[in-house]
């Protein structure tokens, strides 16, 4: 590790040092000083002036022995000075005007005022800018690393950045107690170390179903238990196990997992909320891959850079599309679709790194975005490589341009021949819009049209007016003329036209004022003539005559052909209105779309961001990867890419110390309800330690040794004694070690909410096990999800539960109460809790309700049972895999009795009212003389007889759903 | 203390037995599954002595203006209609101000019922908020958060301090809205879901028909019946406490559900209250009614030892209707006035703080939409009121102030992070120590900021 800071302050000591004094007083503006003359007074300064105010007012809170280094600064060396806190540098030599520091000490706004308590005297601050401008120099030595650099080196030989090591299963002292060495002897050795002894082994049947709800997420069925129970075979576990693992149920539930882990969901969250109707197909890629047992770290490359991955070997259409699904888990993420610009792409890259580094590796990088990570050994400068790798990367999440959703993409269509019918669609698109913009054009056209012609019209009559004006003009004119050679009127005449044209009716338009003119120079012209000579006058009066004939004749012609053209044009436009309606209905079939990502045109490295500040931005940073995390033979991002492929490529090699590690984690957390390492996705310095790191390390090295394969490394697991153990408690283990961090024991755990509703639905015989069309969100098309009414988001379900709609801040309620985690947030291991909401939800919801009722007359309808004991047992068989003790068959039945005696009376006066009402009837119809009918009364009974079994039944059902026995893993009685 | 009604009391029942996860415990476990079952509700010691045992967060959403309800602002009246700092019109206010009680505190005439409690208010008058949209500012009142889903305030404060009614959820949420986060402004993120809101209604819901979900039930058993039921599921459960503690929490929740059920529907029931405090509230009285009926449901719920309440109220984003402000206003004075004075006279007072705000407030100046002034104001977060009373408040007290014209916060000013750290402090916890670690770092509702004002503490 470099320190460029340390090695320029050291350089700039020796410099120091090896120069002579300064002279105090001396002005430092009336010679130019020389460099080295500036640094001794300089140094002098510093010595005199601004070392007794560091000592005095900023050790306390900015050095290396300080309680807490308070933002990152140390003040106490040269190196600390010059590299500044949490927020970068704080002084540059030679430039005070650059220089926070002063900015804080003389309080401005905007910046932490230091000290904070008390302001340094004006004197003071005049030193320090003085010191500042003749370069800062500094006369301390730098006595070792600072306490940051410290914590660096020391995090960085933390233990998850060590690469695991082979180590061979000890030896025990119990030597036939292992079943599986690579687990039990480590398991073993270390409780013998403590003095402890692993419990019973689990009995038959709480091993089932155990193994059924880790595996599948569902009861066994009472004949699957039975023959498991009498199976002897020594192989009989393996055999379930494998099964199982065949199980297209085994990817609903382990897929399950990754997607709380990658925080899927199907809208984007925050503020506006809006659905993600093309999420799904990844959900349904992640069980897919799991039921195929695709390697793991190739699950990872895919999901990181699926697009940028070579092809394989005859890869399938499929396939390949897969691979692109896979992306989704870096566009699905929660979003502010409201904002835009930066902002909007550093959030997104954000949400990116986290999601990516807190699964694959349990690192928490986005801590980084704003400061050096406070407590793991990854600077500010690791997040920015890493952000320009998924800042050159272009999600493509979908939605629509409308209010809040300013920044739509586009999507990835999918399916057998998707591209073929994307471009069909799209070419649809394209003809349709173009159809219609060719009649809207035809319209406008033909609007067009219609005003020339009803303008051609006007003209035409205009020129009918303006020929008959002068007609009449030249007329009077020529009368006027005969009479002049008596008189001399001619200039009173002109006046008097003039008077008379002006005094022309009105005109309104321009149009008519025009023509008025017209007519008016023409008469005028007509008038001019009478003092010229009548001969001369005839003439011109013949000329305007003509002209205005000829105006009329054009205005005819013109009219016609506008006419016509309106004609050719209300012609044409039901053709075009044809083709559209043609069209209309005969959109092709759009292809199902997926969310994914791809790299932009552009890949390029990006700018830190001081305290995450996009505003503020300081050096380029070229994009990488965790500088603390040594994976050797490293690939070298190609900067024509983005860099998805060889950060892809570094996670999943198998000389990263982590990323096997991390999932072998998570897939013992989830058979045993706590990870080797408790914080799953926390493998950093403030994650808690594994429990067994040897463990832990064989298990990693075997699951890369058996080519990432989650299967196998699952069976390994179940295949254990450790795994197999009862819940047994053995009171001195107990007493040493109660929360069971040595495995002595199987501890009790609680089903997941899906677990719980797939068992409730399994029970009433209404889980559909079908895998659904694409989800319910891709139906409510692109929106805001509070314009959603709630039972559209969530309507009524039979399917099993990893495919119920997951809209953010919408989750199915019983989801909400048991503990599913929240989408926006990456969550390997959810909490548990027991609060009186989840009670009330058993007991009185209508799902619960219902899905009784369907039990009971699952039950009632089965030949397995025909009296009530059995009945009460063969319930119990379907939810708790057991037969009940006799008292719970006694309880059971007193509760049967009393809801069958309640709902009887019930009945029986639901009946005796019927029958009174009967009865009136009848006594009207005897009345009129009719036969009373016979037989209403046995009817009815039948009726409420099977009603109040329904009734009684579906009592016990909801009892059974209410234990702690139906919804925990726990050792059930042989 | 008086008690007219059928409230149930408050009641600490068996299941605490298991209450053994105290702050620190939970403070340092984090996400970890183990332990955190039972007792997580159960009632904690605070970091020091509280001044305040319980909240109501009167929320009034859309950004009340301040100019017409408590910061009096004469150059406003006298510049009404002049060029504004900002390039508009100054808008004077459209309501009189009245100085009232022995403080003297001004209030406007829009609020003639509150104008009576003034010595129990502490009128803060230079609070500022980070954002002046909705879509952000909402979200920070509640979470100090809008880039990442973080808990509520009240999620935070029953994390804090469990609460006090077993029989009963720690935290109600009446009304809220689906808008700008939605359910994220009264969850509870990453803490446990234990923390999170009960709700009762949607915004534009009439609180009359309000319903908690599963608290009535559909199985159509008789009570009797149902009884047996959950005798008889207790009975299986027993013998497994062996096997786990967290079968003990099942079985306290399976008890508390039982409890609750009859006590929700009784601390909901408000036809036990006289007509006088009905009439207080201004319930069944028009404009009042639905207000009144929250105002009232929230006494009942934090007399019965809920810890933390919020009731909304919508509608008073006044862009163009301002003209409409007094009646907005009137919907909610009486009923807040008149829970004032209950929990005054209740004896509630001193440990209830009751805190009134929205998410910002609004400009001196007239809004201009489409070119066309309106009688309106738009958003302003950098100087509007939020008020409090009881709880350890200095009740009389006008802290800070903006410009002459309102502005921005010129004196005192209480940034959001100050607002949270302060409710906090009197509810006895240190914002700073009040952390939950999730993904490697220890969150706290305040982040990294947060001054408590100790001014305007009692």
């Amino acid at each position: 590790m470099i320190h460029p800071h340390r090695r320029m302050a050291t350089t700039l000591l020796v410099v120091f040092g090896l120069t002579g004094g300064f002279v105090l007083g001396e002005e430092p503006d009336a010679v130019k000083p020389v460099p080295a003359s500036e640094k001794n007074q300089g140094l002098s300064l510093f010595d005199s002036k601004i070392l007794p105010v560091l000592k005095k007012h900023c050790y306390e809170c900015h050095s290396k022995d300080s309680e807490t280094i308070e933002g990152g600064l140390e003040l106490d060396s040269p190196s600390g000075m010059l590299r500044g806190g949490d927020s970068g540098p704080m002084l540059e030599a030679h430039h005070a005007d650059k220089s926070e520091l002063l900015r804080m000490l003389r309080h401005e706004e905007d910046v932490s005022a230091m000290p904070p308590d008390e302001k340094l005297s004006d004197e003071v601050i005049a030193a320090f800018e003085e010191w500042i401008r003749l370069g800062a120099p500094d006369s301390r030595a730098d006595n070792g690393p600072t306490a940051k650099e410290q914590r660096l080196e020391e995090a960085k030989r933390h233990w998850s950045f060590i690469p695991p090591q082979a180590v061979e299963p000890p030896s025990v002292a119990a030597t036939d107690w292992p079943r599986n060495p690579l687990i039990d002897n480590f398991v073993l050795a270390r409780m013998e170390a403590e003095g402890l002894k692993p419990t019973l082994d689990a009995n038959r049947r709480t091993l089932i179903r155990r193994i059924y709800f880790d595996l599948i997420g569902l009861p066994p069925s009472p004949q699957d238990v039975d023959a498991f129970v009498a199976d002897e075979s020594p192989q009989a576990v393996e055999a379930l196990v494998d099964r199982l693992l065949e199980s297209p149920q085994f990817g609903e539930r382990w897929g399950r997992y990754w997607l709380d882990v990658v925080r899927f969901a199907e809208s984007s969250g925050m503020e506006f909320n809006f659905t993600y109707p093309h999420a799904w197909p990844y959900r349904n890629y992640v069980i897919d891959s799991f039921n195929a047992d695709k390697p793991f770290d190739l699950f990872l490359r895919e999901q990181i850079a699926g697009d940028l991955l070579p092809a394989e070997e005859n890869e399938s259409p499929e396939a390949a599309q897969s691979r692109r699904i896979a992306l989704s888990m870096l566009s699905f993420g929660p979003k502010r679709h409201n904002s835009g610009g930066t902002e909007f792409q550093m959030d997104i890259a954000d949400d990116q790194i986290d999601v990516v580094f807190k699964s694959s590796m349990a690192m928490t990088v986005s801590c980084a975005r704003c400061h050096d990570h406070k407590f793991d050994p990854i600077p500010t400068k690791d997040y920015y490589a890493l952000a320009g790798i998924f800042l050159s990367t272009e999600p493509l999440y979908g939605t629509i341009k409308q209010k809040y959703s300013n920044n739509p993409t586009d999507l990835l269509p999918i399916g057998k021949d998707a591209e073929a019918m994307h471009a069909a669609v799209v070419a649809y698109d394209k003809k349709f819009s173009e159809a219609e913009a060719a009649v809207a054009a035809k319209k406008k056209e033909l609007t067009e049209a219609t005003e020339a012609e009803t303008l051609a019209a006007k003209e035409k009559t205009e020129a009918e007016e303006l020929l008959t004006a002068i007609t009449a003009r030249v007329s009077a004119a020529q009368t006027e003329a005969e009479t002049a050679a008596d008189s001399e009127g001619a200039t009173e005449t002109e006046e008097n036209a003039e008077t008379e044209s002006g005094t022309k009716p009105e005109a309104d338009t321009d149009a008519d004022t025009e023509n008025q003119a017209e007519a008016q120079a023409a008469a005028d012209g007509a008038g001019e003539a009478t003092s010229e000579g009548a001969e001369s006058d005839a003439v011109e009066a013949d000329a305007a005559g003509k002209e205005a004939t000829t105006k009329l004749e054009q205005a005819v012609a013109k009219l016609a052909e506008a006419t016509a053209r309106v004609a050719a044009l209300k012609a044409e436009l039901p053709k075009l209105e044809a083709a559209v309606a043609e069209l209309k209905d005969k959109r092709p079939p759009a292809p199902q779309y997926a969310m994914t990502a791809r790299d932009r045109a552009k890949p390029a490295d990006t700018k830190l961001a001081i305290r995450g500040d996009f505003r503020n931005r300081g050096d380029v940073v070229p994009r990488g990867f965790l500088s603390a995390v040594n994976v050797p033979n490293a690939p070298t991002i190609d900067p024509a890419h983005s860099g998805r492929l060889e950060l892809a490529q570094w996670i999943t090699s198998p000389d990263n110390p982590l990323t096997a590690r991390v999932m072998v984690n998570r897939i013992w957390s989830h058979l045993f309800g706590r990870g080797i390492v408790p914080t799953v996705d926390n493998f950093g310095v403030l994650g808690k330690p594994p429990t067994h790191p040897q463990l832990l390390d064989a298990l990693a090295l075997r699951f890369i040794e058996d080519g990432w394969s989650v299967k196998k490394m699952v069976r390994a697991i179940m295949l254990s004694r450790t795994y197999q153990l009862s819940s047994h408690v053995e009171q001195n283990n107990m007493k040493a070690d109660p929360d069971n961090r040595l495995l002595w024991r199987q501890t009790p755990r609680r089903l997941e909410a899906e677990a719980i509703r797939d068992a409730i639905l399994a029970v009433s015989g209404q889980l559909d096990l079908e895998r659904p069309e694409a989800s319910t969100v891709t139906g409510l098309g692109d929106k805001l999800a509070r314009s959603i009414p709630l039972e559209k988001i969530q309507p009524p379900s039979r399917h099993r539960s990893v495919y119920l709609p997951i809209v953010r801040d919408y989750v199915p309620e019983l989801f909400d109460l048991f503990d599913f985690p929240s989408p926006s947030l990456v969550t390997g291991q959810r909490s548990v809790t027991n609060v009186p909401s989840q009670a009330l939800y058993l007991r009185n919801s209508s799902f619960v309700a219902e899905q009784a009722r369907h039990a009971a007359e699952r039950l009632l309808a089965s030949a397995e049972a025909t009296d009530d004991p059995h009945r009460v047992a063969l319930a119990m068989r379907w939810a708790l895999g057991r037969t009940p003790s006799e008292a719970e068959t006694t309880a059971a039945l007193q509760l049967i009795a009393e809801v069958k005696q309640a709902s009887a009376a019930k009945a029986q006066e639901a009946a005796a009212a019927a029958k009174e009402a009967e009865a009136a009837k009848e006594g009207e119809k005897a009345a009129e003389g009719e036969e009373p009918k016979a037989a209403v009364e046995a009817t009815a009974d039948d009726g409420s007889a099977n009603s109040g079994s329904i009734d009684a039944w579906s009592a016990w059902f909801l009892t059974l759903f209410t234990t702690a026995e139906f919804r925990y893993l726990v050792d059930i009685e042989a | 203390m008086t008690n007219d009604s059928s409230t149930p009391t408050i009641s600490r029942r068996g299941w605490l037995k298991a209450a053994s996860c105290g702050l620190g415990a939970l403070t340092v476990t984090g996400l970890a599954p183990e332990g955190v079952s039972a007792g997580m509700l159960s009632p904690r010691e605070s970091h020091f002595a509280p001044k305040a045992k319980r909240v109501i967060f009167l929320f009034m959403a859309g950004g009340p203006s301040q100019f017409e309800s408590f910061d009096h602002k004469p150059a406003l009246q006298a510049g009404g209609g002049k060029t504004g700092l900002k390039k508009g019109k100054l808008l004077a206010p459209l309501a009189k101000f009245a100085q009232h009680g022995e403080s003297g505190m001004w209030v406007s005439d829009a609020f003639p019922h509150l104008a009576g409690q003034t010595d129990n208010i502490c009128m803060l008058n230079a609070a500022s908020a980070p954002s002046r949209a909705h879509p952000i500012a909402v979200p920070m009142m509640h979470t100090g958060a809008f880039q990442f889903v973080r808990p509520s305030l009240g999620a935070w404060v029953v994390y804090g301090l469990g609460t006090e009614n077993q029989d009963l959820p720690g935290f109600f949420t009446i009304k809220p809205t689906r808008t700008f986060g939605g359910p994220s402004n009264y969850g509870s993120a990453f803490l446990p879901s234990t923390y999170q809101a009960t709700r009762l209604g949607w915004e534009g819901q009439p609180v009359k028909n309000a319903t908690i979900g599963n608290l009535a039930s559909h199985h159509g058993l008789t009570a009797s019946a149902a009884s047996l039921s959950l005798k008889l599921a207790q009975m299986m459960n027993q013998p497994l406490v062996s096997q786990s503690e967290d079968v003990r929490g099942v079985i306290d929740s399976l008890e508390l559900s039982d409890r609750m059920q009859s006590a929700v529907p009784k601390v909901l029931n408000i036809a036990s209250e006289s007509k006088e405090t009905l009439d207080a509230y201004g319930i069944d009285a028009g404009r009042t009614d639905d207000f009144g009926r929250q105002c009232l449901l929230a006494r009942r719920l934090v007399e019965s030892g809920v810890r933390f309440v919020e009731v909304s109220s919508s509608g008073w984003d006044h862009h163009s209707n301002l003209d409409k402000f007094k009646s907005k206003a009137e919907e909610v004075d009486k009923p807040i006035a008149a829970l004032l004075a209950d929990l005054k006279q209740r004896g509630l007072l001193e440990e209830t703080l009751v805190v009134w705000t929205g998410e910002f407030g609004r400009t001196p100046e007239t809004q201009v939409l489409n070119g066309k002034e309106t009688i309106g104001r738009d958003h302003n977060a950098e100087g509007f009121t939020v008020w409090m009373a009881g709880g350890g408040v200095r009740a009389g007290l006008t802290h800070g102030m903006t410009d002459e014209l309102g502005y921005k916060a010129v004196e005192g000013e209480v940034v959001l992070p100050d607002l949270h750290a302060t409710i906090l402090h009197l509810l006895g916890l240190d914002h700073t120590k009040l952390v939950y670690r999730y993904g490697g770092r220890d969150f706290r509702l305040t982040n990294i900021s947060g001054n408590v004002v100790h001014e305007i503490i009692a």
